[in-house]
Parts: structure tokens; C-alpha cells; sequence
């Protein structure tokens, strides 16, 4: 059996220190080494996108990375999303208003390419989302309320970013 | 649906990553992308026993233009190559083909070396390096040799890289500028899958308007890419027109030993590649007209 | 034609629904902030100190005697805790429940031979799933190969290898029966349209596979397991029995569940499987499916059938009888007995007024993994097959479909309708839901399109399917095929505990899980309505099997209708209550007291007031205070039986009301089919649908877009594939394809409003509705484009190969005939 592996990574701003097993897939060290179980497994081969994480802030499938690989890197789970106060994040409020989840459990992925997705595209369009995000499957929803969401997020990213630069404004003295 | 037991080792130079290879062997496998690989190793249809991975070499991530050909490094990602500026102006069948790959996301993380040394018969890169007569440079601690993209494909998931062996690049010839256009075609069963058949076809007129060169190449109909070379040579002196694209696609197509699958029979196949490359003789033509009038 | 009568109806339930403060409206989902937050806890999430995971050994063929298994190599696996094998295993846990009357044993790991490719022969508990894999690469079976038995029809053939020795055939099942004048309607008919379909074989796939965690006590002999499964509040004694556990001594705990579309019903194997591990060890194992292990082996796939129809009209296109045989392939097992079929028999008939049916089923069993329950649960190709009937009908006739469908629609005034089994619709208004439909879909604008693109090659085809969502099933459904079941049971409840606490506050425990649906919304807006409380002053927590509230919980479209009976019936008791103990404290008659915005006061008397913090408070601490005979507290346990159920007739020609509730739609989707690659895409996708009164419209429009997209997988795409030496070659993501973003169009919905008449608010069922219509209605549109090239079609999934043949084999048709057939002539 092959030696476990030391390594030192940013998890949700949190830095950790574990041993794992080299063959120890993200998602496994995430949820099982990390207790982080908002992210979730749907087919372990690079599908689904149910796993989809941040590394470096960029969308990445979880099931198709081993832990070993992150040394010295930063990752971002859907349970950075949300304040600790519980307000939610305005992808995640986004979610709520045009009903884009039921069962869930695609949903932190989603949360999660929507992050990128917004990161780069910051007022995305019908055809983004659907070219930025049609590698997450959803068996819900029938995906029209996400597209809807997604854009409804960007909406709202936009406003909460404007909203805090006017808020910097006001309270520099004039 | 978790991955055999491993040893894995980070190369930080090629020169590592070499030593590792001569080292480990047939037991090891280069870690690059890993969209393909750790797919297939969840499942365990892979187990090697060693992992290189060569993803913090950072000089093999390049896209350079070198004398005639377009230079893509071994970490180089799927994504940044088929939307950077030399390979969309210079080798445009090579970025259309990109497009096609799986999902984005994927993309971002997969690389264009990867995919073509993973040799799938039904993807789509190789099928665009065997188009453009690309191909493949190896190095070894015996030192470097290139590998056409004609003999580097040798079966399923089988590529001509010796086990000490590690693909460094890929190099592509610039396609033609006058009087020649190129189009990549497939058909897959959802979007982001893999084609069940693949065309690329790219066409050089002369000055007279016919067939100067055709080549066409496919993917998903054999047990890896193949050029119709037969109907290449057939059409040079021919006058493009839909009768003409109709018979090379047919002589295409009688060439072929499709594979079968539960996505599509061989027959079938068969039918796609002529349909697919009738179109995509259509569309190269026209994209070679647009040029010459350019 | 008019459809006056119908707009009434309509007209009448949209109407009724503004009379409501909190039903009909759009509270945002309350279940949503913990899922979107990444804090749900799925069965995949939940621990227990010691825990082991359990990894299973499937075969690799689809039939075959097990001559051996060596697993000594994996037990000395460090991290491995027990192996067992089927035989092992029998030590442990008891044979499957079943609920078929004929012999046919099922355990979850296979003794003696293997039925399936993907049927479990060992499985191994270690401290991690990654060991307990690696022990599972050690283990050495040798098996004897055994002719597998793939195709149904050949299955059927006397002298076919048997599938369970313990019968004589692989027809496990074959009943024929006759309602009504069947043979009369025949011949009495001026023209007979015969038609066959192909439905293949498909499964739910949630994003969640299915899982279950056993925790047994070898000193108190109780197990604790938590799974993603329901009817753990309904028939726990079965997986009791399974378990080899008393019922009382099994505590069964629901987790969120991930998604089910029918699939997670009643599982069966994965808490066997974690169960006798647990009981091996004596420690916690976990079992949870990976993709494969889902695809592979679970509980329920969908229906793999071919229907073999004749539909009888009169001179005036009027239909007089259906005739209906099917053949449909179970699989290798016969869990859940013929109940697709008893569910199918809820609505075969359709939205139309037919008078006499013929229903002869065959039920075979093939190497294969077993049916079950999948979102349409045996109704949703009927309705494909009826539809299909009904536009070649059309086609014969030279009636336009939508006018043939117009004169047989079954009409508002003629509900409650009795259809030839014996089932009851309680109301509907066809003719206004396709009217709408086709205004919706701006029908004529299409036509237009699809003329103008038919000129440049381009084949665009418009689909229309009127179809039944039966919602709120009757357990009788499952049984009534034989004549002497083996259970009987004819109760479907759905019970829940509801309290007001001493500050006023309602808490509320729900016997069903959480599927994807929105329980905890529903019975939000329902107290909110009953009591005039805010939403967020109603807390909802999930009952677990030692709370005794039996509730058959989602399945068959019922839970929105079964939990808002439930809640409103104990909304009212608690309500009388307080109004009593109000009444007192205010010195006045109950009659005279009135509860208005959560506040009691007497009527005509402003200004003396009891807030429901003040009722609860003396009803939870001031006996003293309470009237005479009142007990203590504001505690209701309410069960909601099935509001209109009966039972079947001795000879089973009438099989009673099972099926009462019953929902519309008419779908019109558009593609555009590429004759030549067999690629088709839907380019929209319009709906209507008519669920009675909307609790929540934004949540029913969720459930209809999501079935939708289910049903466009089902139509283009999603496909078991064993070979012909029954190996399963649809056994990842990569092979069993589900639609992406990419496949789905604008899907756009309206809603009337019907109300039934036997249900609180007038609820219908929704969640099943988008599945049962679309696959149909795309077979519809597919067809339609393809006309002028002489194709009709009649199988699903239509995959770009099967498209292609279509086309050629009607090339072929057509050149044999020496003449193009016209559109009109189609079929």
C-alpha cells in the first residue's frame, strides 16, 4: 500500500494540513478527510458536474482531481458561499427567487460553475449560461429556472457590487 | 467507483518527468489533464501503479508559432488553445474541432496533448492532428523523435509513445491561406459527448477552381483516426460540385471498418460519414471560395 | 365547436383560488436556504461513530450458476471487516419483500445463480469505500454461463432457458380481460386503426443514488437505518421482515433525499445489503450505490414495452373500443408484481369517452434488473400508445387530430366520469386545455414555418398529445390483477402530528421525505391559510418510523393533495380547540368566537382579544383554566385517508375507484429532425396543463418543466442496452444519457384550473405530469416532421439511428410501392 501523502492546501480560506492516500479523489478529501459534504459525488466520471468545486476560482470537477494534486492550492466549496449569519449569497438568492433547485443535490455544483461563470462573465446571457454550464446535469428542474437563476444572479452580483462601491462612496468625506 | 492504489510523484521539469519515466515505466502513467485518465481510473479500467504529473512543468504550457507549424505543449489546455489567436488564424480546423471537445469545463482543465496521446478513436483532436498532418514530439532520456499523427495512432487507446516516452508537443503545419478552406464536422448523441462520427475535411483549390488537395480524416468509424486516402486522391483534378462531394463521400464511406456500439451500429456509421463528409467537402469548399475572394 | 362549457368550469376554479390568502400563491420554496447553503443532509452525509462502507461485487453476466466464490484473499485485506456472500449473507438477512403471488425469490446479494449482469454475488464491509474496492478486486468467483435470456418475445417461446426455475415459463404473469363490449364494439365499428408501439427501457437516474446506513445493536437486538427510500412510515414491517427485525425494534430514519422520480419508493437492496453487514460486524455500515451500482441493479427501472392496438370508431370518427395487448419486460424479478399495470388501467382510455376496453397483459422475465416505479409508473406509455392510435386514426380518416380529439373528448357536464374499468374522473375541461394549447403555441404561425423550411429541406414538425395524469393512487392498484393477492391492502394514508406550542407556534412532523418536492412549503401555506398565521411561524420536521404516523408519502402525484387533507384536518381540530379554550377565557359561547389572523375575539365584540400565544400558553400550563373535560396541550395526530376509494368486483370487471384525481395536459412541442444524421432538436416546447387548484403555481410549473426534460430524455435518448449475451453496456453517465442544457428548449406553460371536486382546495396531483405527456407528444412532433417522407413512428427513444432507419425503411416502403405516398395517406 502505497504511503499516505502530507499535503497543505487553502479550503474555504481555512488552511489544512492532512495525510492522505495519494489515490484520494478531491471529492473524498472534502468530504470525508474535510467534513465538507455540501459537495456531492452524482456519477464519479467527469459527467454530472454534481462535484463541481472552485480551484484557484476556477470550476473544476472534484471526482476527476486527486487531493495530491492541490498542494498549495486554494479551494472554494459551496459552503463558502453563505454568510455565517445565514444571509445567503446573491447566487443563492438568485436560486430561491426563480425556484432553480428541488431535490438539491445538483445544486452546489451549479452554485459553484455559476460562481466561475459570473467571475468572468459578469452579466451573462441565455447562451453563457448554457455554454458555461451545460456539463452540469440537473434531472429536476428541466434546467430553465437555473438559466433563469444564473441570470437572475448576475443581476444581482452586479447590484450588491454596485451598491458596495456607491457605499465606499458615501463614506468617503466629499 | 474509486481508483486502484497509486504512488504519485510531481515532475517539476521535463527532465524530472523523464527521469520518473525511465525510472517507473510501463507501470506509470503521465497525469496531465486527467479528464480521461481519472475517469478511467475511478472505474479501474485503469491501474497503474505510478502517477507522474507533469501539470507543474510549467514551460511544456506554450502555443508558439515556430517556422511552419504551431507549437501546443504538453500542458497546454484544451480551452486556451481553441481561443488563442495563432491556432484560431493559423490552424482554424484545429480550434473548430476544439469546440466540439466534451463541456467547457472540462476543456479548461483537459489538455490537447493529453487528448491526443489518450488516442480515443472517437475524439475529436486526433482526428483534426491526422487532417493536418501534425505531429506528435517524444523525448525520452534516448533523446527526441517526432512521430507523424499518421503512425502515432496504432489502435483503441493505443498511441506509438514508447513506455520511457513522454509527448512533449504537438506540432501542426500552418493550414493554406489561398484558395483552400476547412471544416470540422460531427454528430454525437448529446452535446459535450463524444461524436459518433467525426469528419474534418480540408480542400485546396487551384487556380482553375478544382481539387488541388483534399483531405479528409475521421473519427469514430475505426479503431482510430483514419484519412480516406482513397478518396483524397480521387479528387484532385475534380471540379467541386455536389456530385463530386456525393461520390468521394460514398468512396469515403465504402473505405471504412466502422466500429459498433450501443451510441451507434457500424452501419450506421458507415451512413453518417458519408452524410458528414458530403457536408463537410460542402463547407470546406465554401470556406476555400471565401478565402480565394478574400 | 364550442367549449363554453368547458371555460365555466375553468373560469369557476380560477375564481375559487383568489378566495384564498396563502393557497395559489407563490411563497418562495422554504425549503431551499439549507440546499442552497450545501447543509442538506443526505444519506450520502450521515455518519456514525465507527462507521464502515460497504462496497459490492456485481456480476459481470447476465445469467449464470455460480459454481464458487473464493473471497479468503479479500478478507485478509487490511481495513476489511467481513465478506459475505449471498449464502453468507442468508445467515443475516431474510429473501426480498415481494409482492407477487408467484414463487419468485429475490435476495439482494444472488444465491445459486445470477439473474442480471450487475446482480450482486458478495459484498464486502471495510473502513473505507476505497479498501472495501480493493477487496472486492480480490474476490474469485467461477461461474457456469447459462444461456441469457435478453429478448422478451423469445422468452416467451416454450422450451426458453427459465429464467427462476420455479416456474414453468418466463411468463411470470398473463391475464386478458374485457370491460365492457369489446367484441360488439368491434364489430360494430366502421373503421379499425391498428397500431403498435415500442417503449424501451429507461430508469429515473436521479442525481442521488440510493444508500442506506445500518447501525445494529447486537446487545438490544434494534437496528437504526437511514436511507433515501420512502415508505418507511408505510410498510416498515416489510423491510422489517427483510432485516430479521421486529418492526418495533426498527427505527427507519428519512434523510433528504436526492431526487426519486419513483425510484426510491421502497429500497430494498441497499438496506439489505447494509443491514446483514451491520449485523456481520456488529458495527454501523454504510451502502451507498456509485453510478454504476445504480444504473446496474436498482429497485426500479422503467416499463420495457411492446404494445400490440386496435382503436374501433364509428362513421363520425367516434371511438367505440380500444384494444389493447401488451408484452412488457420485467426483468428478472417480480418485486412489485404487475402494479405498472393496475396503474395504467387508471387511465387507459385516456381523456376520452371509450366505451369498452380490452387489457391483456403479459409480464416476462428476462436477465435483466427489475421494474419498478419510474415518474408515470406504467400510465406514460400508455399514453403513448393511445395518442399514437389517435393521430394514425386521424391520419386514415383525414380528420384533422385535433378535431377527432375534440369529438371524443369526455365533456365538463359528464363528471364525475366512469371509465370502463371501473375508475372515476372526478373533472376536467379538455377541450378548453387544447385550446389553449393551441393558442398558446400560436399553432398557425408553426404550420406557416413549417411549410416555408419543408421548401428549403428542412423538416420542422408540430406535435400535439392530449393526455391523463391520474394523481392519488389506492394501494388496491397493485393487486387487483389477481384474483387472490397476497396482501390485499386497500389504505393509502397520510398522517401528521401538529401542535401548537405554549408561545403559539405550529410545529408540524410530516411522515413523508423530502424528494425533490416541497412538503414543507405545502404545509406551510396550508396552516398559514387554516390558522392565518405567517409561514414562517410553522415549523416542519420529518417523522421517522418510531413516530407511527403512517403515511404512504410521495408517489403516484399524491403528496400535495394527501398533506394538504392531512394538514387542514388538523389545522381545524387544533383550531376548534383553542376556540373552545378561547371561548372560555372570554367568557363566551364557542359559536360566538371567531379566530381571524391567528387572534380570537367575540364576533361583534372588537377589543377583547386572545393572541394564540395566550391560548396556548393556558392550554399547555392552566388546567385550572381550561374548560371542563378539555385535556392539556394542542397536540392533533391526523391521519388523511384516500378521499374516494373502492374496492375491485369479485370477477374484476369493475375495479373500483383506485385512481380518482385526475390531471390534463396537452402538450405541442417543436422540433426539427435532420432526415439524413437522424439528429433531433427540439426547438420549443409548449404545455398546458390542468391540475385543479394550484397550492403553489411556480412549484407546480418546476415539477412539470423538470418532467418535461425527463420526457424529452425518454423521447430522444435514454436507453438500458443489454447485448445479446446479456451483458449491460449502459452501465455510466457516458452510456445511460440524460438531457444537458443543451437538449432542452424555451419550454413555456400555462395552467387552468379545474378543481376536483373530491379534494381539500380542489387539488390534483402534478408531479408526474410533465413525463406521462412529453414523451408522447414528442413522438407526436417527430412523426409530424417526418411525414412527407413517409415515416411514422412508434418507438421511443427515437435515436439518431433509429430516426435514420426509419427514414430508409420508408424510402424502401415507398420505392417498393412505386409511388410516394402522400402526407395525407400516413401511416
Amino acid at each position: 500500500m502505497p504511503n499516505k501523502v502530507r499535503i497543505t492546501l487553502m479550503v474555504n480560506g481555512i488552511e489544512r494540513d492532512t495525510l492522505v492516500e495519494p489515490r484520494t479523489l478531491l471529492i473524498d478529501y472534502l468530504r470525508d478527510d474535510l467534513g465538507l459534504t455540501g459537495t456531492h459525488a452524482g456519477c464519479e466520471q467527469g459527467v454530472c458536474g454534481a462535484c463541481t468545486v472552485l480551484v484557484d476560482d476556477r470550476a473544476t470537477r472534484s471526482c476527476l482531481l486527486f487531493a495530491v494534486q492541490l498542494v498549495g492550492r486554494s479551494v472554494r466549496t459551496v459552503e463558502s458561499l453563505a454568510a455565517n449569519d445565514g444571509s445567503l449569497h446573491p447566487i443563492q438568492r438568485a436560486f430561491n427567487a426563480k425556484h432553480g433547485l428541488q431535490c438539491g443535490f445538483c445544486t452546489p455544483g451549479m452554485l459553484m460553475a455559476a460562481t466561475d461563470l459570473i467571475s468572468r462573465i459578469p452579466l451573462p446571457t441565455e447562451d453563457d449560461v448554457r455554454e458555461r454550464m451545460s456539463g452540469n446535469l440537473c434531472r429536476c428542474t428541466g434546467y430553465q429556472n437555473i438559466i433563469a437563476s444564473v441570470i437572475e444572479a448576475g443581476r444581482l452580483v452586479s447590484e450588491a457590487s454596485a451598491s458596495a462601491g456607491a457605499l465606499v462612496k458615501e463614506e468617503v468625506p466629499a | 467507483m474509486k481508483p486502484a492504489p497509486f504512488d504519485y510523484v510531481a515532475a517539476n521539469s521535463v527532465a524530472d518527468a523523464l527521469d520518473q519515466l525511465a525510472r517507473l515505466g510501463a507501470d506509470a502513467k503521465i497525469l496531465a489533464g486527467g479528464q480521461s485518465l481519472v475517469r478511467l481510473m475511478n472505474s479501474r479500467h485503469s491501474t497503474p501503479g505510478n502517477l507522474i504529473d507533469i501539470n507543474g512543468v510549467t514551460d511544456l504550457d506554450r502555443i508558439a508559432l515556430e517556422d511552419t507549424d504551431i507549437v501546443i505543449g504538453a500542458t497546454t489546455r484544451q480551452r486556451t488553445s481553441e481561443t488563442d489567436a495563432l491556432v484560431t488564424e493559423h490552424i482554424p480546423l484545429f480550434a473548430a474541432a476544439g469546440h466540439h471537445v466534451a463541456h467547457l469545463s472540462v476543456r479548461e482543465r483537459g489538455t490537447v496533448v493529453g487528448s491526443i496521446a489518450f488516442a480515443d478513436p472517437s475524439a475529436e483532436l486526433p482526428v483534426a492532428l491526422l487532417a493536418l498532418e501534425g505531429t506528435v514530439l517524444a523525448a525520452s532520456h534516448s533523446g527526441e523523435r517526432l512521430i507523424a499523427a499518421a503512425d502515432f495512432f496504432i489502435g483503441p487507446w493505443q498511441n506509438a509513445l514508447a513506455d520511457e516516452e513522454l509527448a512533449i508537443e504537438v506540432r501542426i503545419p500552418i493550414q493554406p491561406r489561398r484558395r483552400s478552406g476547412s471544416a470540422f464536422l460531427e454528430v454525437s448523441r448529446r452535446h459535450g459527448e463524444l461524436p459518433i462520427c467525426a469528419v474534418a475535411a480540408i480542400t485546396t483549390l487551384d487556380e482553375a477552381g478544382s481539387f488541388a488537395e483534399v483531405r479528409i480524416a475521421l473519427g469514430a468509424v475505426g479503431d482510430r483516426p483514419v484519412r480516406a486516402r482513397s478518396a483524397e486522391q480521387k479528387a484532385v483534378g475534380l471540379t467541386p460540385s455536389a456530385e463530386t462531394y456525393a461520390a468521394l463521400a460514398d468512396s469515403t464511406a465504402r473505405d471504412l471498418e466502422p466500429i459498433s456500439n450501443l451510441h451507434g451500429s457500424a452501419p450506421f456509421r458507415r451512413h453518417l460519414a458519408e452524410v458528414l463528409t458530403k457536408r463537410a467537402l460542402t463547407a470546406a469548399v465554401a470556406d476555400a471560395q471565401e478565402s480565394s475572394h478574400a | 365547436m364550442t367549449t363554453t362549457e368547458d371555460q365555466t368550469a375553468s373560469s369557476r376554479a380560477s375564481g375559487e383560488s383568489t378566495s384564498h390568502k396563502w393557497i395559489g400563491k407563490n411563497l418562495p420554496r422554504q425549503e431551499d436556504p439549507r440546499f442552497l447553503a450545501g447543509r442538506a443532509k443526505y444519506i450520502g452525509d450521515v455518519t456514525a461513530p465507527g462507521m464502515l462502507q460497504a462496497a459490492v461485487l456485481r456480476s459481470p453476466h447476465g445469467h449464470a450458476r455460480i459454481r464458487s466464490i473464493d473471497t479468503s484473499k479479500a478478507k485478509a485485506l487490511p481495513g476489511v471487516v467481513a465478506v459475505l456472500t449471498g449464502e453468507e449473507a442468508a445467515a443475516f438477512v431474510n429473501p426480498m419483500p415481494a409482492f407477487c403471488a408467484e414463487p419468485v425469490e429475490q435476495y439482494a446479494i444472488a444465491r445459486g445463480k445470477v439473474r442480471f449482469a450487475g446482480e450482486a454475488v458478495a459484498a464486502v464491509a471495510a473502513t473505507s469505500r476505497y479498501i472495501a474496492e480493493d477487496a472486492c478486486a480480490l474476490i474469485e468467483v467461477k461461474y457456469d454461463l447459462l444461456p441469457p435470456v435478453v429478448d422478451p418475445l423469445a422468452a416467451m417461446q416454450p422450451g426458453a432457458p427459465l429464467v427462476h426455475e420455479s416456474l414453468d415459463s418466463n411468463v411470470v404473469f398473463h391475464r386478458s380481460l374485457d370491460f365492457g363490449d369489446v367484441d360488439g364494439a368491434f364489430a360494430g365499428a366502421a373503421h379499425v386503426t391498428r397500431g403498435q408501439v415500442r417503449w424501451n427501457r429507461m430508469s429515473a437516474q436521479p442525481m442521488e443514488t440510493c444508500g442506506a446506513l445500518a447501525s445494529w445493536d447486537p446487545f438490544t437486538k434494534k437496528m437504526t437505518l437511514w436511507s433515501n427510500s420512502n415508505f418507511y412510515n408505510f410498510l416498515p414491517w416489510a423491510f422489517a421482515g427483510m432485516l430479521g427485525v421486529p418492526t418495533h425494534q426498527l427505527r427507519l430514519i428519512p434523510c433528504d433525499v436526492g431526487g426519486s422520480f419513483g425510484s426510491k419508493h421502497f429500497l430494498t437492496k441497499v438496506m439489505s445489503i447494509a443491514g446483514c453487514l451491520s449485523k456481520a460486524t456488529g458495527l454501523p455500515v454504510k451502502f451507498m450505490e456509485d453510478r454504476t451500482d445504480n444504473l446496474s441493479a436498482n429497485d426500479n427501472v422503467g416499463c420495457d414495452r411492446r404494445y400490440n392496438a386496435a382503436l374501433a370508431l364509428d362513421s363520425d370518427g367516434r371511438f367505440l373500443g380500444l384494444d389493447l395487448k401488451i408484452i412488457d419486460d420485467y426483468g428478472a424479478y417480480f418485486q412489485f408484481a404487475h402494479g405498472q399495470h393496475g396503474n395504467a388501467m387508471a387511465q387507459p382510455t385516456g381523456p376520452y369517452q371509450i366505451d369498452a376496453l380490452r387489457y391483456d397483459v403479459s409480464c416476462v422475465l428476462t436477465n435483466k434488473t427489475q421494474q419498478g416505479f419510474f415518474r408515470g409508473a406504467g400510465a406514460d406509455p400508455g399514453n403513448l400508445i393511445l395518442e399514437r392510435l389517435v393521430d394514425q386514426a386521424a391520419a386514415e380518416l383525414k380528420i384533422d387530430p385535433a378535431e377527432l380529439r375534440r369529438r371524443n373528448f369526455i365533456r365538463p357536464e359528464q363528471f364525475p366520469y366512469k371509465i370502463p374499468t371501473g375508475n372515476v374522473y372526478d373533472s376536467g375541461s379538455y377541450m378548453a386545455v387544447m385550446d389553449r394549447a393551441l393558442e398558446l403555441a400560436d399553432i398557425d404561425s408553426w404550420r406557416a414555418e413549417q411549410k416555408r423550411a419543408l421548401a428549403e429541406g428542412r423538416y420542422i414538425g408540430i406535435g400535439l398529445a392530449s393526455c391523463q395524469e391520474r394523481s392519488g393512487y389506492n394501494a388496491s392498484e397493485w393487486w387487483f390483477l389477481y384474483d387472490n393477492p397476497p396482501l390485499g391492502a386497500t389504505s393509502t394514508p397520510e398522517t401528521i402530528k401538529m401542535d401548537v406550542d405554549a408561545m403559539g407556534g405550529v410545529r408540524v412532523q410530516i411522515g413523508s421525505p423530502l424528494w425533490g418536492n416541497s412538503p414543507e412549503t405545502v404545509v406551510k401555506q396550508v396552516v398559514a391559510e387554516e390558522l392565518g398565521v405567517e409561514p414562517t411561524d410553522v415549523s416542519v420536521e420529518y417523522a421517522d418510523s418510531s413516530s407511527g404516523a403512517i403515511s404512504a408519502g410521495p408517489g403516484g402525484s399524491r403528496l400535495t393533495i394527501m398533506l394538504a387533507g392531512a394538514t387542514k384536518g388538523a389545522s381545524k381540530r387544533i383550531k376548534e380547540k383553542m376556540i373552545r379554550i378561547a371561548a372560555h377565557a372570554l367568557e363566551a359561547s364557542p359559536d360566538d368566537v371567531e379566530m381571524i389572523d391567528a387572534t380570537f375575539r367575540v364576533k361583534g365584540s372588537p377589543g377583547t382579544e386572545l393572541t394564540m400565544g395566550e391560548v396556548g400558553m393556558r392550554a399547555h400550563l392552566f388546567k385550572n383554566d381550561l374548560p371542563d373535560g378539555e385535556d392539556s396541550g394542542l397536540l392533533e395526530n391526523y391521519t388523511y385517508d384516500h378521499p374516494y376509494a373502492t374496492s375491485p368486483n369479485a370477477d374484476r370487471t369493475d375495479m373500483g375507484v383506485f385512481y380518482p384525481m385526475v390531471s390534463h395536459g396537452c402538450h405541442i412541442p417543436i422540433v426539427e429532425v435532420d432526415p439524413e444524421t437522424g439528429v433531433v432538436k427540439v426547438i420549443k416546447y409548449y404545455a398546458v396543463n390542468d391540475c385543479g387548484t394550484l397550492v403553489n403555481p411556480k412549484l407546480v410549473e418546476g415539477q412539470l418543466m423538470g418532467g418535461i426534460v425527463q420526457g424529452i430524455g425518454a423521447a430522444l435518448m435514454e436507453e438500458y442496452s443489454y447485448g445479446e449475451d446479456g451483458t449491460l453496456a449502459s452501465s455510466t453517465f457516458r452510456e445511460y444519457l440524460i438531457p444537458s442544457m443543451a437538449e432542452v428548449p424555451e419550454i413555456v406553460i400555462d395552467h387552468l384550473q379545474t378543481p376536483s371536486p373530491f379534494t381539500e382546495y380542489g387539488i390534483k396531483g402534478a408531479g408526474e405530469g410533465g413525463r406521462l405527456i412529453a414523451p408522447t407528444a414528442l413522438a407526436s412532433a417527430i412523426s409530424d416532421a417526418l411525414a412527407p417522407l413517409g415515416v411514422w413512428i412508434n418507438e421511443i427513444p427515437m435515436t439518431p439511428q433509429r430516426v435514420v432507419e426509419a427514414v430508409s425503411r420508408a424510402a424502401a416502403q415507398s420505392s417498393a410501392a412505386q409511388a410516394p405516398r402522400s402526407v395525407s395517406e400516413q401511416p
